[in-house]
């Protein structure tokens, strides 16, 4: 087992136009840890996730991730992916593909797994986040807790040494957001790294190891989840937390 | 299909639907009647008062149809001049799509990939081969020589072959970020989309030669290619970009973040849906493109409907111009057919899918 991969942020400064996305955010994300993000919408913390595999350009500022710098050179970009999984607020699936060619695709075209090997892989994964009966079925006939556990397993295809959620349960309905929590936390638990945007603070407060909170495209305060939720410092983070605790 | 018995024609209800409506009524009886007067009119020229076998024109009845000029000259207007002793060359030529795409469309079948590879690559490389000669103890036969539906066949299916490709490579072009290639690819589409057939056609006669080193030549067959296959290829290419066009960002970002590059996640997963999803728009092109084979006389070939217009001028079969255009419209019109056929089994099979192409993109932002 090697080192988890931690990621390092310097300065990061993205604009939209002249709209300001991300204000020179610096921040050093531990590994093998699940980090949260949160913040009011708008506050940047999408586009600062969606920095870290190159899905969005920036303008200032470095990241490196496992000492690598993600640069916007397609090849090394490409190559910095493979470690970098990703699961997003939509899903996202490949409607096209039933669930198992959902997850053996990137293996099989990119890592050249034989088919046999890619789908024994792929069995195992599904049945790890609950959907192994869902298999031979196509996207659209599964639920959206569903999707999103195929989604999780698709990304844990490529076996990535670091995990991105942009907000992985917002789309889901209560029940299924359970389903898709219980999954996050038992990947959490087996430490890979983990960078999580979300606004269910039941899962900062039980699987993070910091909380990271953000407003208008800066990095406001970082602490552990006991000190965030119990006593924030920031006045911006304790009217955040009064606005979404159900009191 | 059983109506609900409420609704059910008995002899009463229609009579009491005919009092109760009587403008209705008659105008049914009349057109009833125009129907019945024309389909029986056709149906005796076409087969009652018809002419199957004979010498020439006077062997024929005056009142009907007289196919025996088409039967005489049937092996022409399907080979063309191809030299007598080879058609079966011509013949397995002819014989191989429908065989193709039944293969294509049989239910489960493991293999389709193959097929379908086949079909774009293998098949017209190998006619090329197979009608020219040349090798293994073929004789030569050089493409001034084939005509008819053949050579209807050859420019139909060649140009929808190599149009396809470039198509593609000009709508994924045309959606580029980089400006310089984006504007050539519009500039591109829109010369070729913005000129009529008949003058890229003649263009090509006459502009070619000029460019091309003294001595050398393209053969017609080539020049007609060329032309049909750049016309059309704009048009499918726009039809193509739609369908890119259609499929969400969403399953870009994924493949990006699956680390798949920019031609694999074309290939595996944009295009697929894309394709799909304009695939009636493809079919439509295709139809067109077919039917657009016909000016190749303009270069001097003799295609299905060319060849059927000189032989109309041989004076032992003067006068028979219905015959030989009802001939060739039939023919065409049944091509045309099993291509929609063919499309719309494919639309039925994808059609799951596609639905829920637009579920997904609907959630996706």
């Amino acid at each position: 087992m090697t080192a988890p991969t931690s990621i390092k942020v310097r300065a990061l400064s993205k604009w939209f136009g002249s709209w300001c996305a991300l204000q020179g955010v610096s921040v050093d994300i531990e590994g093998g840890a699940c980090t949260v993000l949160c913040g009011p919408s708008g506050s940047g913390k999408s586009t600062f996730l969606r920095c870290l595999n190159g899905l969005e350009e920036w303008q200032a500022g470095e990241i490196e991730i496992g000492g690598i710098a993600v640069g916007d050179r397609p090849r090394a970009l490409t190559r910095l992916r493979r470690d970098v999984g990703m699961v997003f607020q939509s899903f996202n699936l490949f409607p096209h593909l039933s669930v198992l060619d959902n997850v053996t695709l990137a293996p099989r075209r990119l890592l050249h797994r034989r088919r046999k090997d890619a789908e024994e892989q792929a069995m195992r994964l599904l049945q790890r986040v609950g959907v192994a009966r869902q298999a031979d079925k196509l996207p659209a006939g599964l639920s959206g807790g569903q999707k999103q556990r195929v989604a999780i397993a698709r990304a844990l295809a490529m076996e990535p040494k670091v995990l991105l959620f942009d907000e992985p349960t917002s789309a889901l309905d209560p029940e299924s957001v359970k389903e898709v929590l219980d999954v996050m936390i038992e990947l959490a638990k087996g430490g890979t790294t983990m960078v999580v945007v979300t606004h269910e603070m039941g899962f900062a407060r039980r699987v993070a190891s910091r909380v990271v909170f953000m407003d208008k495209g800066r990095i406001v305060e970082t602490a552990a989840p006991d000190a965030f939720f119990t006593c924030p410092c920031s006045d911006r983070a304790k009217s955040f937390l009064a606005d979404i605790s159900p009191s | 299909m059983h109506a609900p018995s409420s609704s059910r024609l008995t002899p009463s209800r229609v009579l009491a639907a005919a009092r109760a409506y009587p403008f209705s009524t008659l105008l049914t009886i009349g057109l009833l009647y125009v129907a019945l007067w024309l389909s029986w009119h056709i149906v005796d020229w076409a087969f009652i008062a018809a002419t199957w076998q004979a010498e020439d024109r006077a062997g024929c009845n005056p009142d009907g149809a007289c196919w025996a000029f088409i039967l005489n000259r049937l092996p022409q207007f399907t080979f063309g001049f191809y030299p007598e002793a080879e058609r079966w060359r011509a013949c397995i030529v002819l014989l191989a799509p429908p065989a193709l795409l039944l293969l294509a469309m049989a239910p489960d079948f493991k293999g389709r990939r193959w097929v379908i590879a086949g079909g774009f690559i293998a098949y017209p490389l190998a006619s090329l081969a197979l009608l020219s000669g040349g090798w293994l103890g073929l004789t030569h036969v050089p493409s001034d020589q084939w005509g008819g539906l053949l050579l209807t066949m050859i420019v139909g299916i060649g140009a929808f072959v190599l149009s396809f490709p470039l198509a593609i490579l000009l709508a994924l072009a045309r959606l580029s970020k980089l400006p310089a290639l984006r504007w050539l690819t519009i500039g591109f589409i829109d010369f070729w989309r913005g000129m009529p057939l008949v003058a890229v056609l003649f263009m090509s006669v006459i502009m070619l030669p000029l460019f091309l080193p003294p001595g050398y030549e393209i053969s017609r067959l080539g020049l007609a290619l060329t032309g049909l296959t750049l016309y059309s290829s704009a048009y499918l290419a726009e039809v193509i970009r739609g369908g890119l066009q259609s499929v969400g960002r969403g399953q870009t970002e994924a493949a990006l973040a699956l680390s798949f590059g920019f031609w694999r996640t074309q290939t595996y997963i944009v295009m697929p849906q894309a394709l799909r999803a304009v695939l009636p728009g493809i079919v439509n092109s295709v139809i067109a493109l077919f039917k657009d084979t016909t000016y190749v006389m303009i270069v001097g070939l003799f295609d299905l409907l060319n060849i059927v217009t000189a032989a109309l001028s041989d004076a032992r079969w003067l006068g028979l111009a219905t015959e030989g255009y009802v001939f060739v419209g039939v023919i065409y019109w049944l091509l045309c057919f099993a291509l929609s056929h063919v499309s719309s089994r494919l639309e039925a099979q994808q059609s799951r899918v596609i639905r829920q192409d637009r579920v997904l993109t609907g959630s996706t932002q």
